[in-house]
């Protein structure tokens, strides 16, 4: 999760979100580069006396088309190059629905059995001492790590957004529709993301948490959730 | 991978530069190559404003340079250190069974010689 006051990205812990930090600097870095440029010709023009002596500029009107090209070629390859590996689904272990409701999500996992469950935030009133006020919740999403997983998202009656930044992904859930995003948990752990698409009065009271866990502990969760 | 987070120190308010692998080492490239190209050039010509413009030139090709540089090789090292990761999993797992990559090699030294 974020701590107080943090402006940058979360810890990436799906491959997707890595791609993603590291296009982040990169594109950064390029504003670096066009930033300290645009300083030193702002310092040169504050500078320079007033004049009217400028009939042709061929030449900087050239390198003012020809720069900027190059610089939208230097930033789309790379991100084209995540968006087109952001729709890959390469044959998932496990398929998971997640349904949007106000203001609590539902999750399905019906591949093997039928198991279901709502997810609902702990009231700040029953928080243990240590958990994450607005973030904690009854029911976690567990999953097994580093295995293809799909989320089949939709909504019940407004939209919501299903998101979890840590692992990159954020799906809209529309009512009537079926949205599917896929993602690799690279170690174990608990992430946290919160409903990103206004839908009501307590939407921001309703959480996301994944707790990614070696197969065999997954298994025995949801052995324990279908007994 | 977490990495110890030091403290950050943002260039212009926004490049992170302790903490953005490649990022420091492409500032302080751009900067010696700023420094080499402009004073290069005042040397050999002895204009003032065009060697700034020259420096601010060198120090943006510097930087980009190094960066483009040392990114392929951090993307390189890292696909690699998966490639690793997932032979060393990959032996541990089928090491005596029929899968097992060191056999299926040794077999095919076998039948070689």
């Amino acid at each position: 999760m974020a701590n107080h006051s943090q402006l940058g990205f979360q810890d990436a812990s799906s491959p997707i979100m890595e791609e993603l930090v590291e296009f982040h600097d990169h594109a950064l870095m390029v504003a670096l580069a066009i930033c300290s440029l645009v300083l030193y010709l702002l310092t040169l023009t504050l500078m320079e006396k007033l004049s009217s002596n400028t009939v042709d500029a061929q030449e900087v009107e050239l390198i003012w088309t020809i720069l900027p090209a190059i610089v939208l070629v230097l930033l789309a390859l790379p991100s084209l190059q995540i968006l087109y590996m952001m729709d890959e689904i390469d044959e998932p272990d496990l398929t998971l629905k997640a349904i949007g409701h106000q203001w609590y999500w539902t999750y399905e996992y019906t591949d093997f059995k039928d198991l279901s469950f709502d997810s609902y935030m702990t009231p700040t009133t029953d928080l243990p001492l240590g958990h994450f006020r607005l973030l904690e919740v009854d029911h976690r999403i567990v999953i097994p790590m580093e295995s293809p997983i799909r989320v089949i998202i939709t909504a019940d009656d407004v939209l919501h957004s299903w998101a979890v930044p840590a692992l990159g992904v954020k799906t809209d859930a529309i009512p009537g529709r079926l949205n599917q995003t896929s993602f690799i948990t690279t170690r174990p752990g608990v992430f946290y993301g919160q409903c990103s698409e206004i839908c009501g009065a307590n939407h921001s009271y309703m959480p996301i948490v994944v707790e990614s866990t070696p197969l065999k502990h997954f298994e025995a969760w949801s052995s324990l959730l279908s007994s | 991978m977490i990495s110890v987070r030091q403290q950050s120190f943002k260039l212009l308010g926004f490049l992170d530069v302790k903490n953005v692998p490649c990022a420091r080492e492409s500032v302080l490239y751009g900067s010696l190559g700023s420094l080499v190209v402009g004073l290069g050039h005042f040397l050999a010509t002895s204009r003032v404003r065009r060697s700034c413009d020259f420096a601010v030139g060198g120090f943006i090709c510097t930087m980009l340079g190094y960066w483009f540089y040392c990114r392929y090789n951090l993307a390189q090292q890292r696909i690699r250190q998966r490639m690793l990761k997932e032979g060393m999993r990959n032996k541990m797992l089928f090491e005596g069974s029929s899968f097992d990559p060191e056999k299926k090699q040794t077999g095919n030294e076998r039948s070689n010689s």
